[in-house]
């Protein structure tokens, strides 16, 4: 226990000494970012890495967060906290909406049905102009703390919170139950689990952490349009989950950090932030398939 | 009312002609699922290569190096489109299916080597393209037959015929050739397939080369028609993976009506709904088809299956 405590000690001084190490306004720009992708790819790591469900559709939760938090905020006039917590409630119950398909389909299925659900909910978010603007986008959206490091503090200081939170349960029997429905869903049943309610417990909780993100992120850009969206979105989380290690807590916060920041040191190249993280993906499958932790643990034993 | 009649009709026609498309798109990705049980996320970005090295081929190579008339230069840039297609399914299985297969893989895997791949393919051509739609003329679309009220271009004509023959030369090859024997007993039973001396590398590898080569040519039957960016295989995909659900994974009979049948769905939604509403239409079908009927259309006659 009082490795763990250290280990917390060090991200809070970590966090802490961020912002005044990258001092540059675009440089704590990529902070929050990196704060916020540390949030999604733990919502995402959460169904795919602890409970084996091939969720495509993650980028739907995230949507759904930054879109009605701030139509509340714009259209109805709701305090930020507020109109957040109600983003985070929505995207949850939208969570367990796709769960209602994950009950019922696996594998393939389920992941071509996660991807239908996020065109749907980003074509909804389109077409759906008297509610979000759609294509011409809505302007002028302002951060809760105005300035970038406070924002980062509040960011990160949630991811820290949401790490924690999810590191006990993970620790937890409920975490030993997603575990085995992961592992062999039917053998799960057996030992009396109830498959569909622990799924759709996974898929809310996980919708709602990805909601939590989105909550920030019209703010932090300060205009919001659909395609930010789109399910490109849900392959980059998903190449954060996996470059740094589907199924272990510390594994998609690493891989969310270095998938933000690496791009950034090859900027001026253009497109090829993405095709970093395709190439990633597709290498890391292949030659590493535990992600970065793996090979950390991998490189370890040889020097021992 | 037969000013109503046309329009039906035209729009049927409109959507069979799209459907012809979908189905070119869609059997690679059932022919696969069905030898290997497995999902080549980038099969759409191959038809975006095929569309890309068409263009090139018609509006530069051909027509410019080669001196060929426009229509020639496009029939030409067909077989150019078949070809990127066959080395990239060659290409996709020596890097990620062959691989993965012989370490031995869960189904997911491949899935997700194959979105990076996808992801890659995109922003690759991105990079080498750019972001603003290409106008990809065929010199065939111009050309419109005029029966009553009904038009019909020869470019559609064209994706028809040549949709009808591919589809027919699979069927024959599946059924007369030894090797079409072979990839259905490996469809089957790879194991016992493999004990009958039939190599399922080799049959696995020639699947793929060939689903591609379709996604490829159906790409440069296809650049015409869309708006040709380096993210159509993106939208596509999508749609591909609908009708291949609504058909029923594998299954390839299933798999022709259902891409007809959202060809005919979508040229009905442009017309009577707004272009805005295709997805949503087309993806409204796919989740209540997982939800009421998983095994697709015609799932009964399973041994079928390919």
């Amino acid at each position: 226990m009082t490795s763990r405590r250290v280990a917390i000690g060090v991200a809070i001084l970590a966090i802490a000494a961020a912002p005044w190490l990258l001092g540059t306004p675009y440089w704590r720009g990529i902070l929050v970012l990196g704060a916020m992708n540390v949030l999604l790819a733990l919502s995402l790591n959460l169904v795919i890495g602890y409970t084996g469900q091939l969720n495509l559709g993650q980028s739907a939760f995230f949507g759904i967060g930054a879109y009605v938090s701030t139509i509340l905020i714009k259209t109805y006039g709701w305090n930020f906290w507020l109109a957040g917590l109600a983003a985070v409630l929505a995207a949850g119950l939208l969570g367990l909406a796709l769960a209602a398909f994950a009950v019922r389909l696996r594998g393939h299925y389920l992941a071509i049905a996660s991807l239908g659900f996020a065109v749907i909910t980003y074509q909804v978010l389109l077409n759906w102009e008297d509610v979000t603007e759609g294509v011409r986008g809505i302007y002028g959206i302002l951060p809760p703390v105005p300035s970038t490091a406070g924002l980062f503090y509040v960011v990160a200081g949630i991811a820290l919170a949401v790490y924690l939170l999810l590191d006990n349960l993970i620790r937890s029997p409920i975490g030993d139950t997603l575990r085995a429905i992961r592992e062999d869903e039917v053998s799960a049943a057996s030992l009396g689990i109830n498959r569909a309610v622990w799924k759709a417990f996974a898929f809310g909780l996980g919708a709602a952490i990805a909601g939590l993100a989105g909550v920030f992120y019209p703010g932090f850009v300060g205009t919001l349009v659909p395609d930010a969206f789109g399910i490109i979105e849900s392959f980059t989380m998903m190449a954060m989950v996996i470059v740094g290690g589907m199924g272990t807590m510390i594994g998609p916060v690493i891989g969310a950090i270095v998938l933000t920041f690496l791009p950034e040191l090859l900027r001026g190249f253009g497109e090829l932030r993405l095709m970093i993280y395709g190439l990633a993906l597709m290498l890391v499958v292949l030659f590493m398939p535990g992600g970065m932790v793996q090979a950390w643990n991998a490189l370890r034993r040889r020097m021992s | 009312m037969p000013d109503l009649l046309a329009l039906v009709v035209q729009q049927s026609i409109n959507g069979i002609y799209l459907g012809c498309l979908y189905v070119m798109v869609a059997l690679g990705l059932t022919l696969i699922y069905g030898v290997l049980n497995q999902i080549n996320f980038a099969h759409a970005d191959f038809v975006t290569v095929g569309a890309f090295t068409a263009f090139f081929t018609a509006t530069r190579f051909a027509t410019k190096v080669l001196g060929l008339p426009d229509t020639g230069g496009y029939l030409l840039s067909l077989v150019a489109a078949l070809g990127a297609g066959a080395l990239l399914g060659l290409a996709v299985n020596a890097a990620v299916f062959a691989p993965l297969r012989r370490r031995g893989t869960d189904e997911l895997r491949p899935l997700i080597a194959t979105i990076g791949v996808s992801v890659l393919i995109e922003n690759g051509q991105l990079a080498l393209f750019g972001p603003i739609p290409y106008q990809f003329d065929s010199p065939l679309a111009r050309e419109t037959l005029r029966v009553g009220r009904i038009f019909v271009s020869a470019q559609s004509l064209l994706v028809m015929a040549v949709s009808v023959a591919a589809i027919a030369a699979l069927y024959a090859f599946m059924r007369f050739t030894f090797i079409g024997k072979a990839l259905r007993a490996v469809a089957q039973d790879r194991e016992t397939a493999g004990l009958m001396g039939i190599n399922p590398n080799l049959v696995i590898a020639l699947t793929i080369v060939i689903a591609s080569a379709l996604a490829g040519m159906a790409g440069a039957l296809l650049g015409p028609v869309v708006v040709l960016t380096p993210f159509t295989g993106a939208t596509l995909i999508v749609k591909a993976f609908a009708i291949v659900i609504i058909g029923g994974f594998g299954n390839m009979e299933g798999t022709i009506m259902a891409g007809l049948l959202v060809g005919v769905i979508e040229a009905f939604t442009v017309q009577y709904l707004g272009s805005g509403l295709i997805d949503l239409v087309v993806f409204a079908m796919l989740l209540t088809m997982l939800v009421v009927r998983p095994t697709g259309l015609i799932a009964e006659r399973k041994e079928e299956n390919v």
